[in-house]
């Protein structure tokens, strides 16, 4: 039970990072490497609002400050990325894009460790530590705020891309890019748009692993954006319902294999899971079969 | 034209590092092995994802692997390093037949992500010391040297020679390959996957093949790697190496003279410029951002598989797509 809570918990972190790269991979057949390293940066910009400008007290007014100005923050990040290390590449070969991706994540990873350096950072501790004990099961209050604040995140944004116009317009440039714009879409602000929600998202994941966490280190977004990659494909990459179904997935695997076997092997029994799915589902739980065209 | 280029170029540059060592000191040498390794892993990566268009991104796997067969067999079995190296050949490309084979069919980015996995698998596998014979976190360190009788004093150079006539093996197998039906097969594959199906060309055995080959050539480099290092350790052999060699490939344009500028700029120069060691890879991201945009297939791209003259027309010389 216990590793059900922590479970579901990571794999909260998960999905909402899994979003950023479900939805740029459904819109522009692109894995978005930096995705990852923005998530990072969100721990550090938040670290550093919170320490130098809103002056290291905590109250609810602070805690609502450090989200807002890093989200803006991370989300003029993902912006610039899209403007410089993407939009040029649209037409190009495939592999082009895919090392733009890769040199953005390694800019970005290396601007941290050049602003903060290699050491590991501390989160400050935002959240008051309330601990639950209900039926031999601890719960913190950081774990249900964690839980409850994805889920309507979640949520909104499920409900944002079904039902509004330009949720619609996001859905039709993700099946067929040429065709949205014949309809009178214009491709590139939706491009924008997604960039924007899926770094807003990233960043309140990254805040919420510095929360969870408390070590920050400027390269652990490899090793996030890679889980949150896998859940976004464990649930069909392209596919929104999937990418939070995965990373709840995913985080449940996680907690209980680092739970009851071992802690060293997490990482390769989440790849070996992924690689498993790859074979016999390469589309994931919740994606649909299309012929792709590489 | 290219040719003819190719027939000064080759010689001109083996000669010239068959004479390098004479001109540098032991840290320079280390410098100059490591390229040369370094040089055959990318190359090997390249018949991979550059001839046959596979995204693969583990080939840190097969070199580690290589690396590490050498370093069990001579640390505790005592084999000779000479000895280890048809099995350090043939065990990761072996590994490259299975594990290649369930996954072949995946497409671009799947296939990308599914090496990846098996990198991370590998790694983890050797830090937490499988089987009980691969050292953990530290690796495997106190290998023999390399030697052959008669030349003992002369085996301070001997990591550099060995890596160096590891390098002319895969430039003689690479250039085979180019020129033989299995290269074109390999071209075409990259090209259209399904119009080379369709024209008779057994793509799921091509494809195999093609991971093999790339998997033993870096075997090969692994032996090299722990012969001139004497030890193995697994953050050698991360992932993040295999996004460099796959990064290098790319940026170079997946031709040798692309490759090896690739190979210099990513592994040399910051050996050169030592005070900008932490602003390396910072700018190295810039680099690969700019390249693909100004040049989006690569600083020196390869032209199309070398056809014989019988089958083009009037004497075309590079069928360029």
């Amino acid at each position: 039970m216990q590793q059900l809570v922590n479970g579901l918990t990571i794999g909260s972190m998960f999905a909402l990072i899994a979003l950023g790269y479900t939805m740029v991979y459904g819109v522009m057949k692109l894995i978005n490497f930096a995705h990852g390293d923005l998530v990072a940066g969100s721990s550090f910009v938040g670290l550093f609002v919170f320490s130098q400008m809103l002056g290291g007290e905590v109250s609810l007014f602070v805690v609502l400050g450090v989200f807002a100005f890093t989200i803006v923050a991370i989300a003029l990040l993902g912006f610039t990325i899209e403007r410089l290390a993407y939009r040029p590449l649209r037409t190009a070969p495939r592999l082009s894009a895919v090392v733009s991706a890769l040199g953005a994540s390694m800019v970005i990873q290396n601007g941290i460790m050049l602003l903060w350096g290699p050491q590991m950072h501390i989160f400050p501790e935002l959240i008051p530590t309330i601990i639950w004990e209900v039926g031999g099961v601890v719960v913190s209050l950081m774990q249900v705020l964690i839980m409850v604040l994805s889920m309507i995140l979640m949520v909104g944004l499920y409900l944002f891309v079904e039902k509004t116009k330009i949720g619609t317009a996001i859905r039709a440039s993700a099946i067929d890019q040429d065709a949205a714009r014949l309809m009178g879409i214009n491709v590139n602000n939706i491009i924008v748009t997604i960039f924007l929600i899926g770094s807003s998202l990233g960043a309140v994941g990254g805040l919420f692993i510095g929360l969870y966490y408390r070590g920050i280190t400027f390269n652990m977004g490899w090793q996030y954006g890679l889980y949150a990659f896998v859940a976004a494909i464990i649930g069909g990459i392209g596919n929104i319902p999937g990418a939070m179904l995965g990373g709840l997935l995913l985080g449940l695997f996680n907690a209980f294999i680092a739970g009851y076997i071992s802690s060293t092997w997490a990482d390769a029994f989440t790849f070996i899971l992924l690689i498993v799915i790859l074979i016999v589902r390469p589309t994931g739980i919740l994606g649909e079969r299309v012929a792709e065209k590489v | 034209m290219m040719k003819k280029i190719q027939h000064i170029a080759y010689p001109l540059f083996f000669i010239v590092m068959a004479l390098l060592p004479a001109l540098l000191d032991s840290r320079w040498l280390v410098v100059a092995t490591t390229f040369v390794i370094f040089t055959i892993v990318a190359l090997s990566q390249d018949i991979v994802l550059g001839k046959a268009g596979m995204f693969n991104m583990g080939q840190a796997l097969f070199f580690g692997l290589g690396a590490y067969t050498t370093a069990v067999l001579n640390a505790k079995f005592g084999w000779p390093i000479l000895a280890t190296l048809p099995v350090a050949i043939l065990i990761p490309a072996f590994f490259g037949i299975l594990l290649a084979g369930p996954i072949i069919h995946l497409r671009g980015d799947y296939l990308l992500v599914a090496t990846i996995g098996f990198n991370i698998v590998f790694v983890q596998a050797v830090q937490n010391n499988l089987g009980g014979i691969t050292g953990g976190p530290n690796g495997i360190f106190g290998l023999d040297m390399l030697s052959f009788p008669g030349l003992a004093s002369f085996e301070h150079f001997m990591p550099y020679y060995a890596a160096l006539a590891a390098l002319f093996f895969t430039l003689f197998v690479i250039n085979n390959l180019e020129s033989s039906m299995m290269g074109r097969a390999l071209h075409y594959l990259r090209e259209d996957d399904l119009a080379a199906g369709s024209i008779g060309i057994n793509t799921r055995v091509h494809k195999i093949f093609a991971f093999a080959m790339g998997a033993g050539i870096a075997g090969m480099a692994g032996t090299m790697y722990a012969n001139q290092y004497s030890a193995v350790s697994p953050e050698a052999f991360d992932f993040i190496q295999s996004v460099l060699f796959f990064s290098i490939v790319i940026v170079g344009g997946s031709s040798v003279p692309g490759i090896l500028l690739g190979v210099f700029v990513m592994f040399v120069l910051p050996e050169i410029f030592r005070e900008f060691a932490t602003w390396r890879y910072f700018i190295f991201g810039f680099a690969m951002i700019f390249t693909m945009i100004l040049r989006p297939r690569g600083i020196w791209p390869a032209k199309f598989g070398r056809i014989p003259k019988a089958f083009t027309e009037k004497g075309r010389e590079n069928g360029q797509q």
